[in-house]
């Protein structure tokens, strides 16, 4: 006999009504969840508004990067005439030879390793080659009392101690320094450098007889199509090229992929810190999370009001829901007001860093995925407490009288809302990475850390609770806080672990970096390379070596370049290899042949041929490599070298160790493949025991003087180059992950705050009864130590995990534990958890009994 | 006025709590409270009044018996259902007032009539706040308020809806006498007006004495029933 019970229409309207009223009360208790939201997306905007303004720069400079609309790339030869005028018929061309060479001064016999460019009288073709004196770059290298001009890179002249006038060897000429350079439009197109440049005029080349065949020299010719062609007319010109020479081997790069490998970095870079703003993000979420709990806590009465007065429990989920979309709304809005103007903080702070100008402007696609991360996040750590609101009973008004039924977890519709918003946020991450399988492992790892340190606080309750009572009241003080309802436990060890976790993962990674290159790579590795010696001087070079040095390990082996240019009949560009091989297929590659199997070659599968074989071509293939891009025994692959592609059957897999840096080729052939082709030696030169920097040096000017195109290259020279470079991105990643410890501290420090209310009681009962400040610290302090050290071991151990796993997984190195950065770990937990801790509890201790005690 | 009891509860049993701490709390209770009549609940601390209170306000589910509230059979309806029923049919006067401390006397008079989806809440409300004395504090926030001020509040709140049933627990706990018999006022002159049934739970032997009905409570159970004459013989040397 159920009288009509209407349904009233209490929609989101309504709620937004309800919702907007409440929050007339102001954001007191919000700022730590609106800190956490704001860093995270300002985060996530800020380094992707970065990472787009780089690649407008380079595809705004394309042209200057690239030094034409389109450039073909060749190694050791030239083009050929019927290429040259085919490239003459396309527009303007430029032509620039690029090498490596020993540049010496004659007076000292100092050198340096160069990276030398030759240019013609048409380059550059677009941009402005600037010198510091002003001049012009035709007058700069210009012959002059029958001496060529040479412009360098400010860095060799100090190397060197030299002036402009003065001379300066390299190869068999002499050129005379003339200015230095200031800028170089298509500094970016030449990859890596392992030494300052040194530009001559191409009309030079043949004094320095540097180039000889077969010897490591790329030219590029560079075309400035008539006009201003469109991307249709650059496109239709590749095609052309392809089809008209197709076994010219050269790479073909237009402006619109000016710095592929640039690009690929800052891609990956971006990635990296996104990934790293996301872990902020989800760091901060606890904070969220947090604070939402608090605020329902104080929220209980009015929720159970507006039941009693007829709202129904969804209702009351609505008008929270809401108001934490409000409060998160203005973080997200800070953060992408940050993350807007970072690009032109980072342009105008980082200009003297940056290879390219950054295009500072606001990207709204970017904006948007931060505003996205932001709304998810938010609602990914929100649902869950706020579905409580569904269940506060109405009778909780009556007196204290709660009728003892509430549910332990909220409804399934809101743990399955949560599930949903938390696998969006996973999967758009990961949709949205540069490298997916990274993306997916970072994701995972910081997934289960997250419930690890979830586990990890219930066990420290659990075990807390189960503890025998100990003598001491301070340190049973401590241990009753750890597990007590409404303990700091779960919040201190989530958000701190969270942020530790990762700092410890990243300093292993770096020292373990650092550690191979300085320690285990430079003991194994030779002392130097030497790089394009002729077949002709090879015998009388190696003697040279003998007679200088006692007790050196030489090795030689004959080195072409070339690109491969199709596996198993399919052409490289249409294979999708995996990242961690795709350079194999990316540009031109070093190869060799061997008549027999190299000492330190370990086979994996197949045979090594016979010595004297003169069948179809054979080829040795690295056996990661081979695995990874599908290839095995008996499969064809093409190379194209010295314009000339070239067939062999794969004969047998090796091992390689990369790390010894001896001389390792992914492609070995069979001697019979390049037999008579032109082609230089690659040698080595290394000791058992350490040698000094002095005798390396002799060694370095006696070669240099007595085979001047001979380039050297010192391996110690080289890592410390790569060194400096990994220790800036280690620093620029400290910094960008620092962001995620400052999420950590926020966390903590509105953990810290939510609690001190109950503490508050405490430390006003127990003054009640005679305890004093001194105890009450000692206590509180033992009880942040436990935590904070607690907290350090996860985090070394998980960080450690982590760390062991990119290093010897990802990328194939070995792993050491170092103590001196578990002991920092070790040392920021405590820091941070006993002095925000007691920072906090000091005003806890200074409240007096009596106000507190009338209002309990 | 609706035909037949206002409330009716047949063998009503609710226990509280789990495990160990379970506490059976009404015992069987059998009450029958005939339209428009005004029934004191009083009885010791603990006793179970408040709790009867609420499952007659369908705040708190019986574990068995039969629930019928102004027509209605609570036990099969949800929730939701449940909060709908209170909003439109029962109007819940409390000790500690609990106003919304974000909203104004009016936005809190307006909020069950915005619930209920009706368009002109907020000039109900401005007549129910004057009805009460409250004209000209309307845009006024709780804490701009004198504990009589916000209690008139929370009388208006739960008039403004015209419940078929009033409910009070102890609604002058809060408040010193002469504020206190201000409210009372106003809640029995709001009952007789608009013949309300009007159930209240009360420690104050005047404010009993003023019911047509008084019901003893005792460990769960009714143990008495009495009316408000006898009520007030029994006393007038100490409050119960």
């Amino acid at each position: 006999m159920n009288a009509f019970v209407a349904k009233a229409p209490t929609g989101f309207s309504l709620a937004l009504r309800f919702a907007l009223r409440e929050l007339r009360g102001g954001f007191k208790g919000f700022y730590i969840f609106i800190a956490c939201i704001a860093l995270g997306v300002a985060a996530i905007a800020g380094v992707t508004s970065i990472s787009r303004g780089l690649t407008e720069g380079i595809s705004a400079e394309g042209q200057s990067i690239l030094g034409g609309d389109i450039a073909f790339s060749i190694v050791h030869r030239e083009a050929g005439d019927s290429e040259s005028a085919w490239l003459q018929t396309l527009g303007d061309v430029s032509s620039v030879a690029t090498m490596r060479a020993m540049a010496r001064r004659p007076e000292t016999g100092d050198q340096a390793l160069v990276e030398m460019k030759a240019v013609d009288g048409a380059y550059p073709l677009y941009g402005e080659m600037e010198l510091e004196g002003g001049g012009t770059l035709a007058d700069a290298l210009s012959q002059k009392d029958g001496l060529w001009g040479a412009v360098a890179d400010l860095s060799l002249l100090a190397r060197l101690g030299l002036e402009p006038g003065d001379t300066l060897a390299i190869g068999r000429a002499t050129v005379r320094i003339s200015d230095v350079i200031a800028s170089e439009p298509d500094k970016l197109a030449g990859g890596m450098e392992l030494g300052p440049r040194l530009m001559i005029s191409e009309e030079a080349i043949p004094e320095t007889g540097l180039i000889q065949p077969g010897s490591l020299v790329r030219w590029r010719y560079r075309v400035k199509l008539p006009g201003t062609a469109s991307e249709e007319a650059v496109k239709g010109v590749i095609a052309e090229a392809e089809e008209t020479f197709p076994d010219a081997g050269w790479r073909v790069r237009s402006r619109a992929n000016a710095a592929p490998g640039l690009q690929r970095n800052i891609n990956r870079f971006a990635q990296f810190l996104t990934l790293v703003g996301l872990t902020a993000l989800v760091v901060g979420g606890v904070g969220v999370a947090n604070a939402i709990r608090a605020f329902l806590d104080t929220k209980q009465a009015v929720i159970a009001s507006f039941k009693c007065l007829g709202a129904t429990g969804g209702f009351a989920f609505q008008v929270y829901l809401i108001q934490m979309l409000c409060l998160a709304a203005i973080g997200i809005g800070i953060g992408l007001l940050v993350g807007a103007m970072l690009p032109f903080a980072a342009g105008a702070a980082l200009s003297s860093v940056l290879p390219i100008d950054l295009a500072a402007a606001i990207y709204p696609q970017e904006l948007g995925l931060g505003l996205l991360y932001g709304i998810l996040t938010a609602l990914a750590f929100a649902l869950w407490p706020l579905g409580r609101a569904h269940d506060v009973p109405p009778t909780a008004l009556f007196r204290d009288m709660v009728s003892g039924k509430a549910r332990s977890l909220p409804r399934k519709r809101y743990l399955v809302s949560t599930a949903i918003t938390v696998l969006a946020l996973a999967g758009i991450a990961i949709l949205l990475a540069y490298d997916k399988r990274i993306a997916l492992i970072y994701i995972g790892a910081s997934a289960s850390a997250f419930v690890l340190l979830v586990l990890v606080a219930r066990l420290i309750m659990a075990i807390a609770k189960r503890l025998p009572t100990v003598r001491s009241t301070e340190l049973r003080l401590a241990i009753a806080n750890i597990h007590r309802p409404g303990a700091l436990t779960p919040s201190v060890v989530l958000s701190l672990g969270l942020g530790l976790s990762l700092l410890v993962a990243l300093a292993l990674i770096d020292g373990n970096l650092r550690r191979e290159l300085t320690a285990t790579v430079a003991q194994e590795a030779p002392s130097f390379f030497f790089v394009d010696i002729q077949s002709h001087e090879r015998d009388a070079f190696e003697t040279l070596l003998n007679t200088e040095t006692d007790n050196a390990n030489l090795r030689s082996v004959p080195m072409l370049r070339g690109r491969l240019t199709s596996l198993k009949g399919v052409p490289s560009s249409e294979i999708k290899a995996p990242p961690n091989v795709a350079w194999i297929l990316r540009g031109d590659r070093g190869i060799t042949y061997e008549a027999e199997q190299p000492e330190n070659a370990e086979l994996t599968s197949g045979n090594w041929w016979p010595a004297d074989y003169a069948g179809k071509p054979l080829v040795s293939f690295e056996d990661e490599a081979a695995r990874e891009l599908g290839l095995t025994i008996g499969d064809e692959i093409t190379v194209n070298v010295l314009g000339r592609d070239i067939t062999a059957e794969i004969a047998n897999t090796r091992k390689v160790e990369w790390r010894s840096l001896a001389i390792n080729f992914v492609l070995v052939f069979s001697p019979n493949t390049f037999a008579g082709a032109p082609h230089a030696h690659l040698m080595t030169l290394g000791w058992d025991e350490d040698v000094s920097a002095d005798q390396e040096l002799d060694i370095l000017r006696s070669v240099s003087s007595t085979f001047p195109t001979v380039t050297a290259v010192r391996v110690k020279d080289a890592i410390a180059q790569v060194n400096d470079l990994v220790a800036q991105l280690a620093w620029a990643i400290r910094g960008a992950s620092s962001i995620t410890l400052i999420a950590s501290i926020l966390v903590l420090a509105g953990a810290l705050a939510a609690g001190n209310r109950s503490r508050i009681y405490d430390a006003v009962i127990l003054k009640t009864l005679g305890a004093t400040r001194g105890r009450l610290i000692l206590a509180y302090a033992l009880e942040y130590a436990i935590l904070g050290i607690v907290t350090a071991v996860f985090a070394l151990v998980a960080g450690g995990v982590a760390a062991w796993f990119v290093i010897t997984q990802v990328m194939g190195g070995s792993f050491v534990m170092l103590p001196a950065t578990a002991m920092t770990a070790a040392l920021i937990a405590l820091v941070l958890t006993v002095g925000f801790g007691l920072i906090g509890t000091w005003k806890v201790l200074g409240e007096k009994p009596a106000p507190v005690l009338r209002n309990l | 006025m609706t035909n037949g009891p206002a409330i009716s509860l047949k063998d009503v049993h609710l226990s509280l709590g789990e495990g160990a701490g379970r506490v059976h709390i009404l015992k069987g209770i059998d009450l029958t409270i005939e339209d428009g009549t005004a029934v004191g609940l009083v009885g010791p601390s603990g006793s179970g009044k408040s709790t009867l209170l609420m499952v007659m306000a369908g705040l708190e589910r019986s574990d068995s018996g039969q629930v019928q509230v102004a027509g209605s059979e609570l036990s099969p309806l949800s929730e939701d259902e449940l909060a709908r029923f209170r909003g439109q049919t029962v109007g819940i006067i409390f000790q500690s007032f609990h106003l919304v401390p974000n909203m104004t006397a009016l936005e809190n008079v307006a909020v069950p009539l915005e619930l209920s989806g009706d368009a002109a809440a907020f000039d109900k409300a401005r007549q129910e706040l004057e009805a009460v004395g409250l004209g000209h504090r309307l845009h006024h926030y709780p804490a701009q308020m004198s504990g009589g001020e916000q209690q008139r509040v929370a009388v208006a709140r739960a008039l403004v809806v015209h419940p078929k049933i009033l409910i009070a627990d102890e609604p002058t706990g809060n408040l010193d006498d002469d504020t206190g018999a201000q409210i009372v006022e106003l809640m029995f002159k709001a009952q007789r007006e608009r013949q309300m049934t009007l159930v209240l739970v009360t420690h104050d032997p005047a404010l009993a004495q003023r019911c047509d009905r008084m019901i003893r409570v005792r460990s769960g159970e009714i143990e008495e029933e009495d009316n408000a004459a006898s009520l007030a013989r029994e006393t007038a040397g100490a409050p119960i």
